[in-house]
């Protein structure tokens, strides 16, 4: 019996991953993926590390990194029990997330059936749907304000032609939230419109034929073939929307600070927003401990939630 | 076969670690140049090059041209130096400064807030200013100047720009309400506030008598202070680690705010950028708003009266708020002595009689007033009634306490402000919640 035969059967596929690792072409592969990797580590991974870490200390941004004093879990135990702006922020970035989200999904789906349908003019009304998605949305929040403005806005101006009394919108409490929203389904609306509508034009016609030869109405044909066979869809825009709802910023900011030199989130606090208030707390109140541990929180929130969405929508599909 | 692979590699290693090393910099040679002096042959060293990078906030074109202008001069005078001015928004000035210090891409010459002193002192990032500067400073300054750039008991740069606030009003709306001079006292204020206050069939106020600057931190916090500290109130103690704006003076203060909105003598919807359409007739703003009231009243700017902040109840005497601005260098700057030059060059007078390079910006660019006080002498001829209103005002004006925190505590009582202005919170409520934060925060940073 030679020596090889005594090697027992189940190492050897170890050993001959081991050699393939070991091979040149192997070798050459990894070299050739290693600046790939190597972005990855530095951009993506040690980011991520770095903002746990940070988190844990109280750090300026100004003091030199090694003497950051550590912390523990204070930072994340005073937003918690403490930050009554922060908790603020928790809920208007849920608000905005709901109805943001829900008004994205339903309007975008109605928006998509009427663009499937032999509208005239079918492409000028699509790229009108999606135009507002390839504007800057500084420019947007900024447009929006002075459409809005209470005594010079344009809504305000029309609804005065139809007998309403001026509103104040950005400049309300009860209602700046409110428009926010609307200023941020106008802006994505379309770009799920576009989603849809290559989900919906995946959809074979010989379903439809189908279900018209077995007396199905349109409502019908709708609740029984399109809505099933767009649930992959759906499954996308409810997750992608849901996470970018929640890390929003770039809106709020461009419709409440005007680009001057202010906090944002207003009037009264009643637009801030996590990611907002995670901005002001390091670049304003020099507190970048404070405003990793908030962004951790944030990550930890849409996790869960993005875990929950796809199990539950993953199981009807 | 194997040896080749290996070389290949080695090669590939040896470039990429030569690619994202630092820039081959060429070694400084000490250049002389020969001069010829009465048939002598003297040699005379050359300066190195320095490069200094100069951070300010003064983007605009309309400032941006004028200390470029300055900066020029400076390279004329002194060959080896290059300058290189960046200018950002104020609202991206701090982000900035200390981003660039994250990274390690500090400017060597900052011009920054004076409530950023704290940290910036904490954080180690400014340079302390060399025996000369500071004799400099303690010499042509006035105290409230020297206090404004002064932090635990050290100078940490050369005072730029003062601001003061003060009644900023509209004389032909108050006339044509039969006012011919501007309100002195709280009770006056309000009378004619809600006088010349304009309100449509539905309701809706369409002309503010007194604006309110709602969502700005400073626009809030700074005439509130100046309508507290004129009513015998204090922000915070003297340690500056209490705060003392919840006091009977603050509610008094903030009850003239709601006695306004009540009554509908002021709109927050209505911005203070409307005061030059005359949809406003009073507000309580700074000197560096001049420039854009010139620009959007035109004709019109002999309109604009300037008035020391009215006398609230419980007050004896006007007084306002000043903040300040200073040029600093950053401790890790390369070229820190030449970084000091520059800064003392700026803000020294070639001349006795003479403006500073920077007193003379400041005034003809900015529109602003300037620290020096032999800049404020040897510039007076060219204020006008407006400039020289708040150039008196220095004489009422306190600075702006410089403590840590004091960015998070004016945030935090401009929202809880704004609570009480919008029906959130009771006056009370707001001033209570605020000033708990604020003896958190102080605490928190002392």
């Amino acid at each position: 019996m030679s020596d090889k035969l005594t090697v027992p059967e189940w190492t050897l596929p170890s050993v001959r991953s081991r050699r393939r690792l070991l091979h040149p072409r192997t070798l050459w592969a990894y070299l050739f993926a290693s600046p790939a990797i190597l972005a990855l580590l530095l951009f993506t991974v040690g980011p991520i590390l770095f903002t746990f870490w940070v988190s844990v200390h109280n750090w300026n941004l100004i003091q030199p990194i090694p003497e950051m004093p550590f912390v523990g879990l204070e930072n994340y135990r005073y937003l918690l029990t403490k930050d009554a702006v922060f908790q603020r922020a928790l809920r208007n970035t849920f608000v905005f997330a709901v109805c943001g989200v829900g008004a994205n999904t339903v309007l975008g789906l109605l928006g998509t059936l009427l663009l499937n349908t032999r509208l005239r003019a079918r492409v000028f009304w699509r790229t009108l749907f999606f135009l507002p998605i390839v504007t800057a949305p500084l420019a947007l929040g900024m447009m929006w304000t002075s459409l809005l403005s209470k005594n010079y806005g344009l809504v305000n101006t029309l609804l005065g032609l139809v007998g309403v009394a001026r509103q104040p919108f950005l400049s309300s409490p009860k209602q700046a939230l409110a428009c926010i929203i609307g200023i941020a389904v106008y802006q994505y609306v379309g770009y799920y419109v576009i989603i849809y509508l290559a989900g919906l034009q995946g959809i074979p016609q010989e379903y439809y034929d189908a279900a018209a030869v077995d007396g199905a109405s349109s409502w019908q044909s709708f609740r029984h073939v399109t809505l099933p066979l767009l649930r992959p869809v759906l499954l996308f825009i409810v997750v992608t929307n849901t996470i970018g709802a929640l890390q929003v910023f770039d809106i709020v900011y461009a419709a409440t600070t005007g680009g001057a030199d202010t906090s944002g989130g207003g009037p009264a606090g009643s637009t801030m927003v996590v990611v907002l208030h995670m901005y002001n707390t390091a670049f304003k109140f020099f507190r970048m401990g404070r405003a990793t541990a908030m962004s951790v929180i944030l990550f930890a929130i849409i996790f869960v939630i993005t875990i929950i969405q796809l199990r539950l929508l993953r199981e009807r599909t | 076969m194997r040896k080749q692979t290996l070389f290949v590699l080695l090669v590939l290693v040896a470039m990429l670690l030569a690619a994202c090393g630092p820039a081959a910099t060429p070694e400084v040679v000490e250049v002389t140049k020969i001069v010829e002096k009465e048939k002598e042959v003297v040699v005379t060293p050359t300066p190195a090059p320095v490069k200094l990078v100069v951070l300010t906030h003064w983007g605009e074109e309309s400032v941006l041209n004028p200390m470029q202008a300055r900066f020029d001069e400076y390279m004329k005078l002194h060959p080896n130096v290059t300058i290189e001015y960046q200018t950002v928004t104020f609202d991206q000035l701090l982000a900035k400064i200390i981003t660039g210090r994250a990274a390690g891409i500090s400017p060597d010459v900052y011009h920054f807030y004076n409530l950023w002193m704290p940290e910036f002192v904490k954080g180690g990032m400014l340079a302390v200013p060399p025996e000369e500067v500071i004799a400099d400073i303690r010499a042509n300054y006035g105290a409230g100047s020297i206090q404004a750039v002064t932090y635990s008991g050290q100078i940490w740069g050369y005072p730029t720009e003062v601001n003061t606030y003060q009644l900023i009003y509209n004389k032909k709306i108050l006339e044509e309400a039969g006012y011919y001079n501007p309100p002195e006292t709280w009770d006056e204020l309000k009378e004619m506030a809600c006088e010349i206050s304009e309100v449509d069939a539905s309701g809706t106020v369409t002309r503010a008598g007194f604006l309110v600057i709602p969502g700005w931190d400073s626009g809030v916090v700074h005439p509130f202070l100046s309508l507290l500290w004129s009513n015998g109130g204090e922000y915070l103690d003297a340690e500056g680690t209490k705060a003392l704006f919840d006091g009977p003076e603050g509610l008094e203060t903030l009850q003239l705010y709601m006695d306004m909105l009540e009554n509908k003598c002021t709109d927050p919807a209505i911005s203070w950028g409307d005061f030059p359409n005359s949809k406003g007739g009073m507000v309580i703003m700074a000197n560096w708003w001049r420039a854009t009231l010139k620009d959007t009243f035109q004709d019109g700017y002999e309109n604009v009266g300037v008035a020391p902040i009215p006398v609230g109840p419980s007050g004896k005497s006007t007084a306002t708020l000043q903040y300040n601005w200073l040029f600093g260098v950053d401790n890790g700057s390369k070229y820190r002595d030449e970084a000091w030059k520059l800064v003392e060059w700026l803000n020294t007078p070639a001349k006795a009689g003479e403006a500073s390079p920077i007193g003379d910006f400041l005034t003809s660019a900015l529109g602003a007033i300037p620290s020096r006080l032999s800049d404020q002498k040897a510039l007076a001829d060219r204020y006008d009634a407006f400039m020289q209103a708040f150039v008196d005002s220095a004489a009422v004006a306190r600075p702006e306490p410089v403590v840590p925190g004091g960015q998070e505590v004016k945030t935090t009582l401009q929202t809880e402000i704004e609570s009480a202005w919008y029906g959130q919170k009771s006056p009370e409520q707001a001033l209570a919640d605020a000033a708990e934060e604020a003896n958190r925060i102080l605490e928190e940073r002392r």
